[in-house]
């Protein structure tokens, strides 16, 4: 099955999907777009971080997220709150 | 709740002259109008507000953030 990250990601456009950061943050949120860089446009925003208090923000409106510091993406919307061991 | 294609430049045509908050990997958020930005993601908020682990800690009437240390918004 050939399919390219780029590939992977499009199918996404339309779902919920579960970024995890490089700083031990997550995101999950509905994909409406990417670029080449990976810098995604995302909506209906819930930011968990992955602290003992395990704050939560959420954000209606649409973000940009940087692609830089994007470690990994699930589909779904399952964070998990200590750490991350999926696919 | 509009499911349509956007791609990042799009979005960030569509949001000048709107309030944002600029989230660092330091912790720190930018509040403010985004007044301009460019490809690399170099940004100018005017009317600025600083914010460190959720306090206001500055307010600078017109800010510029480089490129490389944009996270998020």
């Amino acid at each position: 099955l050939d399919a390219t990250p780029a590939e992977l990601v499009d199918k996404c456009i339309g779902s919920r999907i579960h970024i995890v950061m490089k700083t031990d943050k997550e995101i999950v949120g509905t994909l409406l777009g990417f670029d080449d860089f990976v810098n995604m446009v995302l909506e209906d925003v819930t930011e968990f971080e992955i602290t003992p208090e395990g704050r939560r923000i959420t954000k209606l409106d649409q973000i940009l997220l940087n692609g830089n510091n994007i470690t990994m993406r699930n589909p779904g919307q399952k964070p998990h709150e200590y750490g991350s061991t999926s696919l | 709740m509009s499911l349509r294609k956007q791609t990042p430049s799009d979005f960030l045509k569509q949001i000048i002259g709107r309030p944002v908050v600029v989230k660092l990997n330091s912790g720190v958020d930018y509040r403010g109008v985004l007044a301009c930005l460019d490809g690399y993601m170099n940004i100018a908020i005017e009317q600025t507000e600083e914010y460190v682990n959720g306090q206001l800690k500055n307010k600078y009437g017109d800010a510029f953030l480089r490129g490389n240390n944009e996270c998020s918004d």
